[in-house]
């Protein structure tokens, strides 16, 4: 199969895909989760198949309709990667968690679809095709957020779509300025063709207008403080849409964005490397303060994404001498985050579906029964932390130094006190959950670890967070080979 | 050998603690493990003392991320050190966990552990060092966590210290590797060691709260009083006792000798000569008062380490050798005392010295160990903590050159040693001595296994003593940069200083006559430092002090949650936009529109007509 077939097919598998999983779902259960995992593997298996080429160096492009509409480089095959193979876990881990729940039809459709709108974000060049991705995401995100239907869970779904939509049309303003000021610089028409504007733009500075407008869109996005709050009242979705919330898919798409559009594409004033690393440090503090607070085991997992999300932003925002550490490491959170926050999610899930409980001052004792989910949860949570030899250790470092190298030290002291802080909500929610006294008698109500599918997929992603830091080398050429074709390093 | 066998200190025990991990079940076979991993450890590190090995493998990009290990001389001593104390400790370990049901966990991460501080000794590049350094977290949270089913809040509060320690440390890293212009490797650092002012200094005291921190200075200590009562024994021994000491001191010593250069009498070596007497003198203090056979000789491993921090920050060549000398000193009769302790509370069901006493007739093994290890860690001649505090007062004063400002510090390394003594003396007195409080007399002597161990650190205690050239000349003085001792040689029984030596004798003949009088004033040796715990002034501090008022981690703790409430009242606002704010104007605005919205044609209509002018005026004036 030829690179431009592959490219296809990672985005159009499952984007396409996920309309049959209603029809199929009609004729049986097994078969529908059996085909929506089909979809999603088949995403990372693509993505997977990408790499050579991508490794090469020689960015594949896929045209559609006289356009260029997609393109892989090594940041699209890493991301897609990335989510993918988070993705791809929460969809297993979906089997036992959203069996007993109706409308499962729609959910996996969801899901699927999702992933798929992920996947054409990630490889899209073009910026409109960005900006449809963009809002297919925000409909799904929607419709799952409100997916136990009562008056407050839609409530909250239709604050995180107002929420992000504003942001995306803030963005799309800005795309249109883009689109003006290539007009502009090239005397012709415009284009929202990315490899043009790059060429087109190359010596200029894109205008702050426009960059302001489009970091609207990201930071809505990536719940960055103060248009953060729309992710901790999400919580109220089913667990893994949560998780694919925060650590596979919506909150990624921030970042990423932030990546393709500002370091690959738009060249941007200094200004912004000064200005978003500070914006960051804020939004890391608040959050996690926040989460030292919060009770509610689902919203705290939330403030931390919040400010893990921070510390991404950090290491992509960097200029000068700590650039290029400072963007390797961002991409290596990306990876280790999506897998260790998605593991969190995950445990929360096993723990709020058996326990039937999630605050967390009223659960406490449950390592005495669901053992795994608490070994799992302490090792994602390390990974969190950033502690060696689990994979959120080099992510941090990187972070932290490209900050310190970059001669940022009041931002990087800042983050210094936020990783404080995280160590110290973590322990919290650990300690609360699963250690001291049991405030219920677990083990008479008959309380326990009970999907053999759920347990495993929380396994999986604590092994995963232990080997990304084993074998950190393989991801860390990638992301570093990554840092070199945008142009960062050489 | 080639340097890939670097590998094997690191990856010999992980293994073997992955292997007891899983067979967690069986505690028998995972001490068995234990035991085969240590044992062959120790042959192995004999086999690699003495010689020079590299090895460097890519370990990511970025130009300069390299795994790469190094054996020289000092490496190869900590290697060999700490393989020692991991086989004697993994010995006692065999009788006193037995039958515990955490047992195999136990030796997982003893095993582990073990794997981490050879990593940490044998690193070369910054990173790795960071790298294994942090990862000790998780095996001191698992041990401490293995204690009782209420231990995980000391074992939280260890790791919470300890991990704002190593994160200072990772920012200290990251500046160094800056400074180094990209170079992260010691031993390519070393050949052009950094001068200090500026962000350097920064760096080096960020480097130094971490070195310090896992030694077990202040103010990151806090946590090694309570891991005393909550978690096994022997951990004590091995952990803070022993191999944090050895890696805290080995990083210290490093800093001040190969990655920066620190001149006698700069700012920064006065801030660590300060900060060792502080630690010298506040933890001694506080274990004065204990009444906890294993309480008291926590705050101890805390004080003692003020000595080595005292000795390297002289930065004088007599300093730093004393202050490593007192560093492979201290491990050995410290963990010797804990062992002992660990023993009366196997054997006599408590480690309270108010239900002990007389324990000299039924364990009098146990009994003569503690002696030579007391005799030592108070400085009594000619057992090993004589010599190498002898070096440091010398150090110290040396340092203060010209001016002479070091007996500052020397008198109160002096005060150290005073307290130090008194506290052993009330110790021994209290659990060896004094009458029993109930009925003992079926107490007896510990397991040959436990026996073992204590007997041959007790005899190293004694023999790096009377015969100190050993350690000196072969172990301590060849760590110092060639160009520095000078042809100087500090070993030898006949003491350099008669002065000093006559200042030590006088404050322990002080500690003694204090003792006397204040177990007479009382009636038992328990009571022995009661004058000084209830002295006017003294009082009040003591209380507060065991009501944790001073414990940095409760502080912080507090400080955390003030933190957090503030931040979680600025979100709360934000979100008040959100749910409040936006929701009032978007009604407010539906409600301004809707009341012109009439149901009128004849007012729609004169809208329209007006909007139509408004437009066609707007475009003339465009034209």
């Amino acid at each position: 199969m030829g690179n431009e077939s592959l490219l296809l097919l990672t985005v159009c598998a499952p984007l396409l895909g996920s309309l049959l999983l209603p029809l199929l779902g009609q004729i049986s259960e097994k078969l529908r989760n059996g085909a929506a995992l089909l979809m999603v593997a088949a995403a990372l298996a693509c993505a997977a198949g990408l790499l050579p080429a991508a490794i090469a160096g020689t960015p594949v492009t896929c045209r559609i309709g006289g356009l260029d509409l997609f393109q892989a480089d090594r940041l699209a095959v890493f991301m897609a990667l990335v989510s993918t193979l988070v993705g791809a876990i929460i969809v297993l881990y979906s089997f036992g968690y959203i069996s007993h729940y109706q409308h499962r039809n729609e959910y996996y459709f969801m899901v699927v679809l999702f992933l798929g709108a992920m996947m054409g974000l990630v490889f899209a060049r073009n910026l409109i095709a960005m900006y449809l991705c963009w809002e297919i995401t925000a409909i799904v995100c929607w419709r799952l957020i409100g997916f136990f239907r009562d008056k407050n869970c839609v409530l909250k779904a239709d604050k995180a779509f107002l929420v992000t939509v504003f942001g995306a049309v803030c963005m799309l303003l800005g795309f249109i300025m883009v689109y003006v000021q290539v007009a502009k610089v090239s005397g012709g028409t415009g284009s929202f063709d990315m490899e043009v504007i790059k060429r087109t733009l190359a010596g200029h500075h894109v205008s702050n207008w426009a960059v302001g407008l489009i970091l609207l869109g990201i930071f809505s996005k990536s719940a960055t403080v103060p248009l953060h709050t729309w992710l901790p009242d999400a919580g109220v979705a089913p667990s893994p849409v949560t998780a694919l919330l925060h650590a596979a898919v919506l909150v990624k798409i921030g970042v990423y964005a932030y990546a393709r559009l500002f370091l690959v594409t738009m060249p941007v004033s200094d200004l912004w490397q000064v200005l978003v690393p500070m914006a960051a440090a804020i939004s890391a503090l608040v959050s996690a303060g926040a989460a030292l607070i919060e009770t509610d085991l689902k919203r705290i997992i939330a403030y931390s994404t919040i400010s893990q999300i921070a510390f991404i932003f950090l290491g992509l925002s960097m200029g000068g001498k700590g650039q290029a550490i400072g963007v390797v490491g961002g991409l290596l959170y990306i990876l280790m985050h999506g897998i260790s926050k998605g593991g969190l999610f995950l445990c929360a899930g096993i723990v709020e579906q058996n326990a039937k409980c999630r605050d967390i001052t009223k659960l406490g004792g449950l390592v005495k029964v669901m053992p795994v989910t608490a070994v799992a949860f302490l090792l994602c949570a390390f990974s969190v932390m950033g502690i060696p030899p689990l994979g959120g250790f080099f992510s941090k470092y990187l972070v932290i130094n490209g900050a310190l190298t970059s001669g940022q030290l009041l931002v990087g002291f800042t983050f210094l006190a936020g990783a404080v802080l995280t160590i110290l909500y973590l322990f919290r929610v650990f300690n609360l959950v699963f250690l001291g006294e049991a405030r219920t008698d677990w083990v008479g109500q008959g309380v326990g670890e009970k999907s053999p599918t759920m347990v495993f997929s929380v396994g999986a992603l604590a092994f995963l967070s232990v080997a990304a830091g084993l074998l950190v080398k393989w991801p860390f050429d990638f992301a570093q080979q990554a840092v070199q074709q945008m142009g960062i390093m050489q | 050998m080639t340097g890939a066998h670097l590998f094997v200190p690191i990856v010999l025990p992980a293994a073997a603690g992955l292997l007891a991990l899983l067979l967690a079940k069986k505690e028998r076979l995972c001490a068995a493990l234990a035991l085969l991993a240590t044992a062959a450890g120790l042959a192995d590190a004999g086999l690699l003392f003495g010689k020079a090995l590299n090895f460097a493998a890519p370990w990511g990009g970025l130009g300069f991320f390299e795994f790469s290990l190094r054996l020289d001389h000092f490496s190869g001593f900590v290697l060999l050190a700490a393989a020692g104390f991991g086989l004697l400790i993994a010995l006692y370990s065999v009788a006193f966990m037995k039958g515990r049901s955490s047992a195999g966990q136990y030796w997982a991460y003893f095993l582990i552990t073990l794997a981490f501080v050879n990593g940490a000794a044998l690193a070369d590049s910054l990173i790795v060092l960071l790298f294994f350094w942090e990862g000790l977290l998780l095996t001191l949270f698992g041990m401490i966590y293995v204690g009782h089913s209420g231990a995980w809040r000391t074992a939280m509060k260890a790791f919470v210290l300890t991990g704002v320690a190593d994160l200072c440390m990772m920012a200290g890293v990251a500046l160094t590797i800056y400074l180094a212009g990209g170079q992260m490797a010691m031993s390519k650092i070393q050949a052009h060691p950094l001068p200090t002012g500026g962000l350097a200094s920064l760096a080096f005291i960020l480097l130094m709260i971490g070195a310090t921190a896992k030694a077990g200075a202040m103010p990151f200590h806090t946590w090694i009083p309570d891991a005393a009562i909550d978690a096994p024994l022997p951990f004590m021994a091995l952990v803070p006792a022993a191999l944090e000491k050895l890696a805290g001191i080995y990083f210290l010593a490093r800093i001040t000798l190969d990655l920066y250069v620190l001149k006698p009498g700069s700012r920064l070596s006065i801030l660590l000569m300060a900060l060792g007497c502080v630690t010298i003198l506040l933890p001694v203090m506080m274990a004065l008062v204990q009444k906890n056979y294993k309480r008291l000789l926590a705050f101890h491993a805390i004080s003692q380490v003020g000595y080595m921090i005292l000795g390297i920050g002289t930065a004088v060549p007599i300093g730093i050798v004393g202050g490593l000398f007192h560093m492979i000193n201290h491990a050995m009769y410290k963990s010797c005392l804990f062992l002992t302790g660990g023993s009366v509370e196997k054997q006599a069901g408590t480690a309270d010295l108010a239900q002990l006493g007389a324990l000299r007739r039924q364990m009098p093994i146990t009994f003569a160990c503690f002696f030579v290890a007391a005799a030592s860690i108070c400085g009594v001649p000619p057992f090993n903590g004589f010599f190498s505090k002898e070096l440091v007062y010398d150090g110290a004063l040396k340092a203060g050159g010209a001016w002479s400002w070091g007996w500052v510090f020397y008198a109160a390394a002096l005060a150290g040693s005073f307290f130090t003594a008194a506290s052993f003396l009330k110790l021994g007195h209290a659990a060896y001595f004094d009458k029993p409080k109930q009925d003992k007399s079926a107490v007896r002597e510990a397991p040959v296994s436990m026996l073992l161990p204590m007997l041959v650190i007790a005899g190293m205690c004694l023999l790096f003593g009377v015969w100190n050239q050993l350690p000196l000349q072969k172990l301590i003085q060849p760590i110092l940069p060639a160009g520095m001792l000078k042809g100087e040689d500090f070993s030898g029984l006949i003491p350099h200083n008669w002065w000093l030596v006559a200042g030590t004798v006088a404050a322990l003949l002080l500690a003694l006559a204090n003792h006397l009088w204040g177990a007479r004033r009382a009636g038992s040796g328990l009571g022995a430092a009661d004058h000084i715990h209830h002295a006017p002034g003294l009082a009040g501090i003591y209380d507060a002090a065991e009501r944790r008022v001073f414990d940095p981690y409760e502080i912080g703790m507090k400080f955390a949650d003030a933190v957090g409430w503030v931040t979680w009242q600025v979100d709360r606002a934000i979100d008040f936009l959100y749910d409040t704010v936006t929701v009032k104007l978007t009604a407010a605005f539906v409600f301004a529109v809707r009341v012109p919205h009439t149901g009128s044609h004849a007012m729609y209509l004169a809208w329209a007509l007006v909007g139509l002018a408004a437009i066609v005026l707007l475009l003339m004036g465009a034209v």
